[in-house]
């Protein structure tokens, strides 16, 4: 994937949220969204996908843990 | 240069360099571990959470991601040809990621102005207390990620060949840690209640 689509992509998912967050509150989904945005961000600005395995593994499962523990600690 | 003959493959070369991509992960946890501390506090008093949330603007909040997801961006684009020795797009680049971090300072600065002018302070209550922390720790290291972008485009003013694509790569990271941290951020503050 080309840096300009994940910023077109990425345009796309903020917009998104914003107008979701307006009119609903899908916690899962906005979570979700923005668990999305940081891994496009990591992967493909950071170059991420380049890297070894383990560094990609560490980070997803970062960003994941946490918004899962919020997610729990919400309901 | 040792990092190009290993490649991005060997666990201890990533992307960025090793120790900054620790910083990174640290960075990370830390403010994913204060997220939860405040969700967690949150549940004692829905109501002071809530109400305290519906006086943040989400619409700046949301320009905001958009200012530095663009920044973030444009950063790639700049570190892309700087890899292929194109200084000048890579330069170009580099510019416009100053102007856009510097438009995300103006609007969160502007926030951060209203909310203090109104008595909105840190001691306002629990929520405020984190808002202002979590906010403004990444407003300093957006602050601080500027400095060293301004530092590398004056470097390559210079002598673009002198700079080192390590260290342009290591600035690029930092850049983007600050995107990585608003991700996690904004939803959190602004967003879900």
């Amino acid at each position: 994937m080309k840096n300009q689509t994940t910023w077109i992509l990425l345009m796309v998912l903020t917009i998104g949220a914003f107008f979701l967050s307006k009119q609903f509150n899908f916690v899962y989904l906005i979570l979700g969204l923005f668990t999305a945005k940081f891994l496009f961000v990591a992967f493909q600005f950071m170059e991420l996908k380049k890297a070894h395995t383990f560094w990609k593994f560490i980070i997803s499962f970062i960003v994941i843990l946490v918004n899962f523990i919020i997610l729990i600690a919400l309901h | 240069m040792e990092e190009n003959k290993l490649g991005y493959k060997n666990i201890y070369y990533p992307p960025g360099g090793i120790l900054l991509l620790i910083i990174i992960l640290l960075e990370l946890i830390t403010f994913g571990l204060t997220l939860v501390a405040m969700v967690i506090i949150s549940k004692s008093n829905v109501e002071l959470f809530h109400t305290s949330k519906m006086m943040l603007n989400t619409t700046l909040g949301s320009i905001n991601t958009i200012v530095l997801l663009t920044s973030g961006f444009l950063m790639a684009q700049s570190t892309h040809y700087f890899k292929l020795k194109n200084f000048d797009k890579s330069s170009f680049y580099l510019k416009l990621v100053l102007l856009t971090g510097t438009l995300f300072c103006i609007i969160k600065s502007y926030e951060f102005y209203h909310k203090s002018i109104a008595g909105i302070t840190l001691e306002y209550n629990t929520f405020f207390t984190f808002y202002w922390l979590l906010t403004g720790f990444h407003f300093v290291h957006v602050l601080v990620g500027l400095v060293i972008l301004f530092i590398m485009l004056l470097s390559m003013k210079k002598n673009s060949s002198a700079v080192k694509e390590e260290d342009f790569e290591a600035s690029s990271a930092f850049w983007h840690m600050c995107d990585l941290i608003w991700l996690i951020l904004f939803p959190v503050i602004y967003l879900i209640f």
